[in-house]
């Protein structure tokens, strides 16, 4: 009874101890706060890195190809069974994406994948990613009217039209300049002239595609080539290439504006402009093909390994422009198929079954879950977390030397009362638990208030970046790097619960050797203590 | 040292040294309290400082004993190997006919607690606690936190009626620094006297004390010697006080004398 009347008591009249307890909640706090922003960044980045990754993917190495993907599809079916939800086709293939801005060529590398906007989207989140709402339920590469996310600004045939509109202006006010972009565009009015050369430049520059005479999209359709008696008229204002959906972070650079400092979006691509794609062809000896496209979409899943290179076609459109469609048998070879699994379906043991049914071996097919192709990235997350908290586990340990020297304090402070208690009789273990349930509360209070401010921080953490970048001037959290538009958070009850025990355990260890010395204390000498 | 022979009577002692106006011997008591051959050194750098060198005394029942010396002489030391707070190197403790000086760490703590009462020349009342919870001390230490809180009632209001007795029934609520020496002094008799023991050890329970307050301490243990049949043992260095006693130990250099 008096062990806690008394370490009530001292808690509540030593504000010393107090305040060596003051790095245990800073401990605690900082503990809470790191694993929740940690947490809430691993879930979002597990759920972007799964976004466009499959649950399972068979996949023949970059460039080669697998035949027969369907027969390939009813085996996998017949080995998973039920635990298949459902099954899609790719084409991937590295290529250049050129186009103009503000007259100047530009060119970039992307990873182009031809998709089926059928099964596609069942098979990996893509749809919630991209820019206008109806692609949002069904993909189409079909170009839409407007309507697209107003960050876009201007965009769709509307944009087309009056791009179109403004370029025929442009050409017919200068229509004697040499070398102008605005003749890219070939009007009814100079068709004859500008169009016709410009063909057959296309058909005998294939292969030389990136130089800068073929920087021209208006005048490179294919069917023209294939037709060249044929007049055939692309009206850039009417028609559209077939669609290509880009990811955002191809089209988009982030501008600081010089003089308010503010980061805005300069889109070197909308929706409706013409871009061009060179890629290599399918099969033995592979030559260089270049192909016309309309951008009608951007996909913007905020992972910028993503959206920096993923650049999304039709199918059948591209194995039929890298000729990977056998002749007889009209069936088209792909680059992986993708296979998502029904919910709680053991992703591992799935991929096993598969994998043993391609071996190695005998194949050159790689069978691996999304976790595998993640795998580096979520296990440097993952050591991340893992040293961060034995970091922070070390000042709240460092905290418990700070409580360890209070509490000696203590015990010498308290030396002569120690001696009271012992002549009146209360044994060394009462003593002893004396200063062990004050280091208890100790903890308590800290690892307490510390769970308190840190769930406290962890919900207001977005108020706080920004009073923070308020008056510091700088932007904290910069959307820029870390493509999330909040700091994400996940507060989970047993690490709160483990954090504080571990808090709680170091006060109390810490109280141990200072307990034991006010155990030991002769009762005559801490009596005539002064 | 001097093992032999250093038994004395306590009776005819004090007989010798208060002379015949004294209240008279009470042969009949029994020995409550006994003490043989007790030897106690203190090192200092390996340097033994003998303090006790062959102390036997014996302490009747219901006496009044005064242990007066020079300080230095033994006499505080005496006065903790009786109440069980030090151990003797040699020699041994007796109370009620069984030894106490040997007894584990638990029998000497239960005999502090319930058998035994202390009082100290600078009060040692804790800091932090009020006056009652100053006077209930020894019972929360004899009882563990269920029976304690079963006889909370009965404790309280004993602890209640002892601050009364002793003058201090308005302090309840005070803590020690709010109080004066006097206070302090009578708080710390109700603390001691709250488990109901049989014998009262005080080290200089005046020594700290103005005369009016020290007498007045000294009255209250005058009457709970004669009134309630409290055994007390009371070092002191004041001869005057002494004199008040039944029996007195004088101590010189280690030894009765």
């Amino acid at each position: 009874m008096y062990k806690f009347l008394l370490s009530w008591r001292y808690l509540r009249t030593r504000f010393i101890a107090l305040a060596s307890v003051v790095s245990v909640m800073l401990g605690v706090a900082t503990l809470i706060v790191v694993n929740s922003v940690m947490s809430g960044f691993v879930h979002e980045m597990h759920t972007r890195l799964h976004g466009i990754l499959s649950d399972i993917e068979v996949a023949a190495p970059l460039f080669s190809t697998i035949a027969h993907p369907d027969q390939k599809i009813e085996q996998m079916k017949v080995l998973a069974g039920d635990d298949i939800e459902a099954v899609t086709k790719i084409v991937r293939v590295p290529a250049l994406l050129q186009f103009e801005f503000n007259g100047q060529p530009m060119t970039t590398q992307i990873m182009l994948v031809g998709i089926d906007d059928q099964t596609f989207a069942k098979v990996s989140e893509f749809q919630p990613f991209l820019m206008h709402r109806k692609n949002r339920q069904q993909i189409s590469f079909e170009l839409h009217e407007d309507g697209y996310d107003e960050k876009l600004g201007f965009s769709g045939w509307h944009y087309r039209r009056e791009k179109c509109k403004f370029f025929q202006h442009f050409s017919e006010v200068h229509q004697s300049a040499p070398v102008t972009p605005v003749q890219q565009q070939p009007t009814e009015q100079d068709f004859d002239i500008s169009a016709i050369p410009k063909i057959e430049s296309q058909s005998d520059a294939v292969s030389e595609s990136g130089s800068q005479d073929n920087v021209m999209p208006g005048a490179q359709d294919p069917f023209v080539a294939e037709r060249p008696d044929t007049v055939y008229e692309f009206n850039p204002s009417k028609d559209q290439y077939t669609g290509i959906i880009l990811g955002m972070a191809i089209a988009n650079r982030k501008v600081v504006d010089p003089q308010t400092n503010e980061t805005r979006d300069l889109f070197l691509l909308r929706p409706g402009d013409d871009i061009q794609v060179t890629m290599p062809t399918s099969g033995s000896s592979p030559s260089f093909i270049t192909e016309n496209l309309t951008v009608v979409d951007f996909y913007s899943s905020k992972m910028h390994q993503y959206d920096n290179s993923f650049a999304f076609m039709p199918l059948s459109k591209l194995q039929e422009i890298r000729g990977m469609i056998d002749p007889l048998t009209q069936m088209g070879e792909v680059s992986a198929i993708q296979i998502k699994l029904r919910e709680g379906a053991d992703l591992n043991d799935v991929r096993d079954k598969i994998a043993a049914y391609f071996p190695p071996d005998r194949n050159n097919l790689v069978v691996q879950s999304w976790q595998d192709q993640q795998a580096p990235i979520l296990a440097a997350v993952n050591l991340e977390l893992t040293i961060l908290n034995i970091l922070l586990f070390l000042i709240i340990a460092v905290a418990g030397f700070g409580i360890l020297a209070t509490f000696f304090m203590i015990v010498v402070e308290k030396t002569k009362d120690i001696g009271i208690l012992k002549s009146l009789g209360a044994p060394s273990h009462g003593v002893m638990s004396i200063f062990l349930s004050y280091g208890l509360a100790l903890g308590c209070v800290g690892a307490g208030v510390g769970i308190l401010m840190g769930i406290l921080f962890v919900v207001y953490i977005n108020d706080v970046a920004a009073l923070v970048s308020y008056f510091s001037g700088r932007d904290i959290f910069d959307p820029e790097i870390y493509y999330f538009d909040k700091i994400p958070t996940i507060l989970n009850g047993w690490t709160i619960a483990w954090v504080a025990l571990g808090a709680i355990g170091i006060a109390v260890l810490a109280a141990v050797l200072p307990s034991l010395r006010a155990a030991r204390l002769h009762p005559v000498e801490a009596l005539r203590y002064e | 040292m001097n093992n032999s022979a250093s038994v004395k009577r306590l009776v005819p002692l004090s007989k010798r040294n208060t002379g015949g106006n004294k209240t008279p011997l009470r042969v009949a008591r029994p020995t409550l309290l006994e003490t043989r051959d007790l030897q106690k050194s203190y090192y200092k750098k390996k340097l033994e400082i003998p303090v006790l060198r062959g102390v036997s005394m014996e302490i009747p029942e219901n006496s009044f004993t005064a242990i007066v010396g020079k300080s230095g002489s033994g006499k505080s030391t005496l006065l903790h190997l009786l109440g069980t707070l030090d151990k003797p190197d040699q020699g041994e403790v007796w109370y009620q006919n069984q030894r106490i000086d040997n007894l584990p760490p638990s029998g000497r703590e239960a005999l502090r607690n319930n058998e035994f009462g202390l009082i100290f020349q600078f009060y040692h009342l804790l800091p932090e606690l009020t006056m009652l919870e100053n006077v209930l001390v020894p019972r929360m230490i004899g009882n563990g936190l269920i029976s304690y809180w079963r006889n909370k009632r009965k404790f309280v209001a004993k602890a209640k009626e002892l601050l009364e007795t002793v003058g201090l029934a308005h302090r309840l609520k005070h803590k020690p620094n709010q109080l004066s020496g006097g206070e302090m002094q009578r708080a710390a008799i109700a603390r001691a006297l709250i488990t109901e023991p049989k014998l009262l050890l005080a080290d200089e329970p005046t020594g700290n004390l103005d005369s009016e307050n020290g007498s007045d301490v000294l009255e209250t243990l005058l009457h709970l010697n004669r009134e309630h049949d409290l055994t007390i043992v009371m070092v002191t260095h004041d001869e005057n006080i002494a004199k008040k006693a039944d029996n007195v130990v004088k101590m010189v250099n280690g030894r009765i004398a």
